[in-house]
């Protein structure tokens, strides 16, 4: 029959369905066209549904294609690359929908739709957007049922039922080969994303150009702790070691300019009761990683820069979880080599006159060099220093100057970058150091939370003795900063979080609100820490810790053991539906009759008509048998029921 | 190369043959088929090892982003195989076809074979079932603990007895990734008459005066009569008018007219072959029963007595399909 080889009117309105709910994911990174495109082929193909519209014939369906290829080239410039091929992969799915005919197209179309669903994984791995394509999965198998059923037959309305149901009982044997199926590395390397939406930290600073720090609730990263959380004061996220004053910003001293002795760090003598927290960095195609000093991460592909700091060799693409043990006790390089001293006293002279002046007014009193970063500490504290987001202007040279005796008004990095120069003007080693500060505890699983509003920067200065400790100018102008979070440090000023309106943060007064935010960030948590970042270290331990010792015999007995997950309860269901024979009352009194007659030895064959039964028997049966009395009626009853319509 | 050839053709032949034997062993001929475990047979469709293949293409994308829910995924779909592979053999299991006979033909027709496919499970029905031959194909969807009436169509080419060929069931349902499939042999054959030819120059020789009767042939005559219904009477000849006033059921009876008894005589036709005779004699069967005359047949070795009616049609046109045959003596 032809009507079998072409696509089941029905199934189209489901391809379609998917099709779209697929391609809603990847909004964000396609341009605009090529969602265009699947709208104008979906329309196009309702309206051949309809019968209203003729499918294109051959040659413009091959101009679309050529003109889809052109269009991507225009866009991307390239076909390289994960937003391209995703794109490609679009274009090619929005064009089938349009010559969908045959029901083999029906199953191409949704075996492109599987992909694309694993193409939303290699953007993004939360759990929204992972439920949401476990829904795409349940349209596409619905639309995979649909092809499958019988046209002309009765339309039922089961078929997502009999998805979910399907997918549900697949789950079982997913998990255990999603724990057991070993994770091996890329076998060839893949293009990666172009790094759109690049949030963060920046590798400079230079804040006299900033006069609005639009500073969002979204996750930076979560650390979960495995025992107590420090105070939020102790919280400080080292990310980047600002020592180069380079063109009026500070960054960070690059790899080649260390000379060869500089190089390899010198792990400090750890001492004191340490850290232990596994860190999930959300994506931040940024090659640093944070982490409370002094910090040492066994984690693969991790490594320690020689000022202390992590770092990952390829930009964090997706998000990275890695452990880090803490001792923030550690006395961080006692000994400054002449080369790092040379450096981390580096600031041009005669740029900032007025405040050359002053602080070596200053350091005459005090010559301890204690004594005089507490001074420097004490004149912020005393003389009227403003914490604020919206700080003025200062695009001339002479920064520290104009923020020190005219302004006044600004964020930490404006107290960092003046702290730190004053310290450099007198031969103090000071450097910047970027991160975050504090977060927020999520008691729920004892992890902290920490956004992009708690970036901060603040001061490492060297002392004899002691190494490289932390000093924080911002604490000095606006302690609640460091103590509650930039919010305290806020109150009443309109700036905080006026970026994003619509962040559940905003609602944490409500105290049930707050209760679901923090369940949920917790479940997040678990989520990324345990699912998306399963690897296979974790998975050796997770084994190890559940069967002692690896075998591939175990491998085997798992899988096979689930796979009678599914089948006993299907053979249960099978099984059981056999004895569900429904009999009307009068049959059942029929048949009961009929066993009885079994025991007498009179059998009954199969299919025999019951009257016919009923005269053969009369003949075996004694005279007033209260057996053939039952029999008889029991027989007439069948027949009145069977005649009735 | 030839005797390659043929001998690759007689290789294809024998085990073609082995294949069909260990067939009917496996599934013998039966006039009710309950498809059991061991009759079905399961097997992935093309889209099945399309579908294995974007699975590749899924877990290599997997392996390569080191992405765990691109592994979840993949594997979840994996599993969804086969669950399916449960699913579609469930969709075929303790399906029951019973074969309801077959209408006879004459050869070049269609024969048609009535089947009813029930289904035993009180809460699962058997979704998108084909039913196969060469030339004929239906799908049905059967309730649960309900039943579908089919007919499948054959085209049959000679006279005798056509037996049903080897009907295969197959079905994809629910996700056409698996095709789970049987062959039933039904205890079933439809009767092929002769293909009836004209003959011009027919006379009957020996044809023989008979009495004036009643008969229950309706024809251009009075109505005689009734008698009580007898079961086999046609439905059109009992008197409903009456019955709907109550009465017993009764059966009209006409007269006939003064008959001439014809005989059919394998003898008297002209010269020809054994298949033209018998066309020949289909030909007449069919003529005289369409003018309602009383006629009787006469074969080499076999004689139907005169009669009229449909039942007389029948009778004649049986012995001509089955002259000759061995399955027709036997019967």
């Amino acid at each position: 029959m032809i009507s079998g080889e072409q696509l089941p009117r029905r199934s189209l309105l489901w391809l379609i369905a998917c099709q779209i709910a697929v391609m809603l994911p990847h909004l964000e990174r396609v341009p605009l066209w090529v969602v265009m495109i699947y709208l104008a082929t979906a329309l196009w193909r309702l309206q051949m549904f309809r019968q209203r519209a003729e499918m294109p014939n051959k040659w413009l369906r091959l101009l679309l294609g050529i003109a889809g290829a052109t269009l991507l080239f225009i866009s991307y410039g390239t076909f390289v690359g994960l937003e391209p091929m995703v794109a490609l992969l679009l274009v090619a799915a929005a064009l089938k929908i349009l010559e969908s005919i045959r029901e083999r197209d029906g199953y191409l179309l949704v075996f492109l739709g599987f992909f694309i669903c694993v193409t939303h994984f290699i953007f993004i791995q939360t759990l929204p957007a992972t439920l949401y394509t476990v829904c795409c999965t349940g349209l596409l198998v619905t639309a995979l049922i649909t092809l499958n059923q019988n046209p002309s037959g009765g339309i039922s309305n089961r078929e997502p039922a009999l998805a979910i149901k399907m997918l549900t009982l697949a789950v079982p044997m997913m998990v255990v080969l999603f724990f057991l199926f070993p994770r091996i590395g890329p076998i060839w390397s893949v293009p990666s994303s172009s790094g759109q939406g690049k949030t963060g930290m920046s590798d400079f600073l230079r804040p006299g150009a900033v006069t609005k720090l639009g500073r969002s609730a979204d996750v930076a990263f979560r650390a979960g702790f495995s025992d107590v959380i420090p105070a939020n004061s102790a919280l400080y996220w080292r990310g980047l070691v600002l020592s180069k004053f380079d063109e009026g910003a500070w960054r960070t001293l690059q790899w080649r300019e260390l000379p060869v002795s500089e190089r390899q760090g010198v792990p400090p003598e750890v001492f004191g009761d340490p850290l232990q927290y596994r860190v999930l960095l959300e994506p931040t195609q940024q090659r640093w990683l944070y982490g409370i000093a002094y910090a040492k991460s066994p984690t693969a592909g991790v490594y320690e820069a020689s000022d202390y700091r992590l770092g990952v060799v390829n930009p964090v693409e997706f998000q990275f979880g890695y452990d880090v043990t803490s001792w923030p006790a550690s006395v961080l390089q006692p000994n400054l080599s002449d080369w790092r001293r040379r450096v981390e006293t580096e600031f041009p002279k005669g740029i900032n006159p007025l405040t050359e002046v002053w602080v070596r007014d200053l350091r005459r009193q005090y010559s301890n060099d204690r004594d005089f970063v507490g001074a420097l500490l004490n004149y912020f504290r005393t003389q009227p220093f403003f914490y604020t987001l919206e700080p003025p202007e200062i695009l001339s040279s002479d920064f520290v100057d104009q923020f020190i005796f005219n302004s006044r008004r600004g964020f930490c990095e404006h107290f960092a970058y003046s702290f730190v120069a004053m310290l450099r003007m007198v031969g103090i080693p000071a450097r910047i150091v970027a991160g975050y500060q504090g977060g927020e505890v999520n008691p729920l699983n004892n992890t902290v939370v920490v956004r992009q509003f708690d970036a901060h920067a603040w001061a490492e200065v060297w002392m004899d003795g002691e190494g490289w400790i932390r000093v924080d100018p911002t604490a000095a102008v606006s302690p609640s900063r460091i103590e509650f979070g930039l919010e305290a440090a806020l109150e009443g000023a309109s700036g905080f979080l006026s970026d994003s309106i619509i962040s559940a943060y905003r609602f944490r007064g409500i105290r049930v609100l707050n209760w679901m935010r923090l369940r949920y960030d917790a479940l997040a948590f678990g989520w990324q820490s345990f699912i998306v970042s399963f690897d296979s270290a974790r998975q050796i331990e997770l084994l190890r810790g559940w069967f002692g010792e690896i075998k591939v015999s175990w491998f085997v007995t798992l899988l096979l053991g689930s796979w009678a997950a599914i089948l006993l309860p299907l053979m249960l269901w099978l099984s059981r539906e056999r004895s569900v024979q429904r009999l009307l009352p009068e049959e059942r009194r029929f048949v009961d009759l009929c066993s009885r007659l079994e025991q007498r030895g009179l059998h009954r064959p199969f299919g025999e008509a019951p009257l016919r039964t009923l005269r053969r028997v009369r003949e075996h049966l004694p005279e007033g048998d209260p057996l053939y009395g039952a029999l008889e009626d029991a027989v007439a009853n069948l027949y009145a029921k069977a005649s009735k319509p | 190369m030839l005797s390659q050839t043929r001998q690759q053709g007689g290789l294809k032949k024998f085990l073609l043959q082995r294949y069909r034997r260990w067939l009917s062993r496996r599934l013998p001929a039966a006039r009710t088929i309950t498809l059991e475990q061991r009759r079905l047979f399961i097997f992935p469709s093309r889209q099945g090892f399309l579908f294995a293949f974007t699975l590749l293409l899924m877990l290599l994308t997997a392996i390569n982003y080191q992405n765990n829910l691109a592994y979840g995924l993949t594997f979840w779909l994996a599993m969804l195989f086969i669950v399916a592979v449960h699913f579609t053999h469930a969709n075929l299991l303790k399906m029951v076809i019973t074969s309801m006979g077959a209408e006879s033909v004459y050869p070049g027709q269609q024969a048609e074979f009535f089947f009813r496919i029930s289904c035993t499970s009180p809460r699962r029905g058997h979704h998108a079932v084909k039913l196969i031959w060469s030339d004929s194909e239906v799908m049905i969807d059967v309730p649960a603990a309900g039943e579908v009436d089919v007919s499948l169509h054959h085209k049959v080419n000679s006279r005798g007895w056509f037996e049903a060929p080897r009907l295969r069931i197959e079905s994809t349902y629910p996700l056409g990734l698996l095709r789970c499939w049987s062959f039933a042999q039904f205890d079933v054959r439809a009767l092929v008459w002769p293909k009836p030819v004209s003959i011009n120059q027919w006379t009957s020789p020996d044809t023989e005066k008979a009495s004036v009767g009643f008969s229950e042939q309706e024809g251009l005559d009075d109505l005689m009569g009734f008698r009580n219904y007898r079961v086999g009477d046609a439905p059109r000849l009992i008197d409903w008018r009456s019955h709907a006033r109550g009465q017993p059921l009764q059966t009209k009876l006409y007269s006939l007219p003064v008959q001439e008894d014809h005989w059919l005589d394998w003898h008297n036709l002209g010269a020809g072959s054994v298949e033209q005779r018998l066309s020949w004699l289909c030909w007449l069967v069919l003529q005289h029963h369409q003018r309602g005359e009383n006629f009787g047949l006469r074969l080499p070795d076999a004689e139907l007595s005169v009669a009229a009616g449909d039942r007389q049609r029948d009778l004649a046109l049986r012995a001509l399909a089955l002259y000759g045959l061995s399955e027709g003596r036997a019967e």
